[in-house]
């Protein structure tokens, strides 16, 4: 398991999908979707599928003495491993604005979502989906990757236009809560959000094993 | 002793078809695989290689089915194309130090004396290297981790004819030394000098599979070389 994902890492990813980690900064900024630097981390993870696909990767592992599945376990290891960088440093920066930050009027006049637990939780969300929606379609074919992409564009924007309206709602202004204001609120909104990645990578992972192994090469 | 030993294998496509095919594959020897272009060369290496599922057959390495202990069986054998490349950005030094994770065989001293004999720079890309560099630098990944079987697609196809005949020397120092080689081709020319074994493929379908001298005996006329034969033989299918 170990040498499947060190090769993702060394050989089948590109560049960009650690130096797009550095989007995790933009929830320091204000009046601004915050949920775009999540998304703009799975468009980094989306170069290394080009990358891969440029460097006949796919087949170069169907080669080596592992089994199919485990082609399938690199791909979703790495991209895992992305995101859960992602999500620490967001997280970090989520902490800062929660605290330190708080009381910043540029973050208080701010009309648009504020950094908080559930903005975390809905990062976990957006991961979840591109897992669910590009990995899992990627894996029906091993090689196309435009329609799942193209799915989860619509998707994601859906999921963030969604996150930066709610607030508005009546009854729904504690999404948006400073601080540690509604922080038992907060806390399950996050934990909502981990879980839905947990399923959704998960059912993504076992559909993308069943398809990978119907697939001709 | 045969090493690799395909029965009765069966693949069908909307367009094409690989119908009951059966051969082997023996120890030390050269096995040439020849076929037109559209023949059926690729599928039916993909087939043993278990990169494409068949529709019916069996495929066994070492006398060990392919589809039960597959991972077992790729350490010990070697794949190579000149028409695939390989993370073509990345250096060679690279890809082999990656690659050398998966295999407990792995021989470094192996490793630098391919790099020397193939002349290959391993500070290169697969993107700098000419076509038949590319299929030595699959054989310099194969041979590192002492593949039995060498399993090689269209190796000397687009290739100049001193690269062809080094790369056939280099079969035939492989095979004394006990490595199976079994390349497909469209060069009859290839197979005529160095095969030990001939299987000649026409529309999905083996016509024959033999050791070289029998192959003639069998399909060759008076007087007629491997390649008339086959161009005869091809030209008789086409018409029936």
């Amino acid at each position: 398991m170990r040498n499947i994902l060190i090769k993702e890492m060394r050989l089948s990813a590109s560049p960009l999908s650690y130096l797009f980690l550095l989007f995790g900064f933009m929830f320091f900024i204000p009046g601004y979707p915050i949920l775009c630097g999540a998304f703009f981390v799975t468009f980094g993870i989306f170069q290394s599928f080009q990358t891969a696909r440029e460097g006949n990767d796919i087949v170069f592992s169907a080669l080596l003495p592992i089994r199919k599945r485990d082609i399938v376990k690199g791909k979703y290891l790495f991209v895992c491993l992305i995101e859960v960088w992602a999500v620490l440093l967001i997280a970090a920066v989520v902490v800062l604005r929660m605290t330190v930050l708080s009381g910043l009027p540029v973050y208080r006049n701010n009309a648009l979502m504020n950094a908080n637990l559930f903005a975390l939780g809905m990062s976990f969300f957006v991961f979840g989906l591109f897992n669910l929606i590009f990995v899992g379609g990627f894996f029906r074919t091993a090689y196309k990757f435009g329609r799942p992409f193209v799915l989860y564009l619509i998707a994601v924007f859906l999921a963030i236009g969604g996150s930066e309206a709610l607030h508005h709602f009546p009854g729904l202004g504690f999404l948006n809560a400073f601080g540690f204001e509604h922080i038992v609120s907060q806390f399950l909104l996050l934990t909502g959000g981990i879980i839905v990645y947990l399923l959704f990578t998960m059912l993504s992972y076992r559909i993308s094993c069943r398809n990978f192994e119907k697939i001709d090469l | 002793m045969s090493v690799v030993e395909v029965h009765n294998l069966f693949k069908k496509y909307p367009s094409f078809e690989l119908k009951d095919v059966s051969f082997q594959i023996d120890k030390g020897k050269i096995t040439g695989f020849i076929g037109r272009n559209g023949a059926g060369k690729t599928t039916m290496i993909k087939s043993i290689l278990n990169l494409i599922h068949t529709d019916g057959g069996s495929v066994s390495f070492f006398g060990i089915p392919v589809r039960e202990r597959e991972s077992e069986i790729k350490k010990r054998i070697g794949y190579s194309t000149g028409t695939v490349n390989w993370y073509p950005r990345k250096k060679i030094r690279d890809i082999a130090g990656i690659v050398k994770r998966f295999y407990d065989t792995w021989d470094d001293e192996a490793y630098r004396k391919y790099l020397r004999l193939f002349q290959l720079d391993e500070t290169k890309t697969p993107l700098e290297l000419s076509e038949g560099m590319k299929v030595k630098f699959n054989l310099l990944i194969a041979l590192s981790h002492k593949a039995e079987v060498l399993i090689l697609d269209e190796p000397t196809s687009g290739l100049d004819p001193f690269s062809r005949d080094e790369l056939l020397n280099i079969f035939s120092e492989l095979k004394n030394s006990g490595v199976a080689v079994f390349f497909s081709t469209h060069i009859i020319s290839d197979i005529e000098k160095c095969a030990d074994d001939i299987i000649y493929i026409s529309e999905g379908r083996i016509i024959g599979a033999l050791p070289k001298t029998d192959f003639m005996k069998k399909f060759s006329c008076d007087g007629e070389g491997l390649e008339d034969t086959i161009l005869r033989m091809e030209r008789g299918v086409e018409h029936a």
